[in-house]
């Protein structure tokens, strides 16, 4: 269980921790939307010149990171709340951490391929 | 409380009863929930980037639509509900504005559950409500 790796406590820190650096981030990520207008901000090079500029690539590689923390550790607070027991305790911790780390690499990926220029024509 | 425990999940999950702090429990859950779905929805569509201009563009104009204008406006809804109501149970949770502990007498109101966490609630609903409708503004470009 993951209680046994690390307290809850500490999960409940590291929930609000990644809560409040990621709205700071998500702040950052909605002012580059609104400051290059929406629509204009949405084109495919207005996108891929965002992506190819270093900093915003990290913004987004973090926010990436922190989301998928809150949002899975969030997930698996919901469902610890409706069933407990070891088994499930157990399937419902390690599936979020396996469903989190998925959506970090995917998302990874999407952000290296992209900040490398390794888009198609 | 009686009755609660004989209505099993049901009594616990009632919105209706507690007042608004249990309507705020599942608001907290339900956008928490509507987020973390349209964020994993947010990752595939922005990987859609590496298909080419015209993967990009296609995908794109499923948002440039009135459902999708609709969608993404209950999305910032969600989003700044669920900050502001957060940084309540944070706040909540490191000890502020739980009232000062006191001889429990009829009828038992909790001292947590005072008028601080509820106006932060509906000032948290309100805060939404007005994103909602500066969001609008920015997608129709009112």
């Amino acid at each position: 269980m993951m209680s046994n790796i690390m307290r809850e406590s500490h999960i409940m820190k590291i929930h609000y921790l990644t809560a409040l650096i990621a709205v700071g981030f998500v702040i950052i990520h909605i002012m580059v939307r609104v400051t290059q207008g929406f629509a204009n901000s949405l084109e495919f090079e207005s996108v891929i010149a965002n992506y190819k500029s270093i900093p915003y690539a990290i913004v987004l590689e973090a926010m990436l990171i922190l989301i998928s923390v809150h949002g899975f550790n969030g997930l698996r607070i919901i469902l610890l709340e409706l069933k407990q027991g070891n088994a499930y305790e157990n399937a419902v911790t390690y599936g979020c951490l396996v469903a989190m780390i998925a959506l970090i690499a995917y998302g990874s990926r999407t952000i290296i391929m992209a900040s490398m220029g390794m888009v198609e024509a | 409380m009686e009755k609660d425990r004989k209505e099993g999940i049901k009594g616990m999950a009632n919105p209706g009863r507690y007042g608004i702090e249990r309507v705020a429990y599942w608001l907290m859950r339900i956008t928490g929930l509507g987020l973390l779905f349209y964020f994993i929805g947010h990752i595939y569509e922005t990987s859609n980037l590496l298909d080419g201009k015209a993967a990009w563009n296609s995908m794109l104009e499923l948002t440039q639509t009135t459902e999708g204008h609709i969608f993404l406006t209950l999305v910032i809804g969600m989003c700044v509900f669920h900050t502001g109501n957060g940084i309540r149970l944070m706040i909540g949770q490191a000890g502020f504005g739980l009232g000062k502990p006191s001889r429990a007498d009829y009828p038992y109101t909790p001292k947590s559950l005072n008028m601080k966490g509820k106006l932060c609630i509906y000032v948290s609903i309100g805060l939404a409500a007005l994103a909602m409708m500066y969001g609008l503004g920015v997608m129709y470009d009112v």
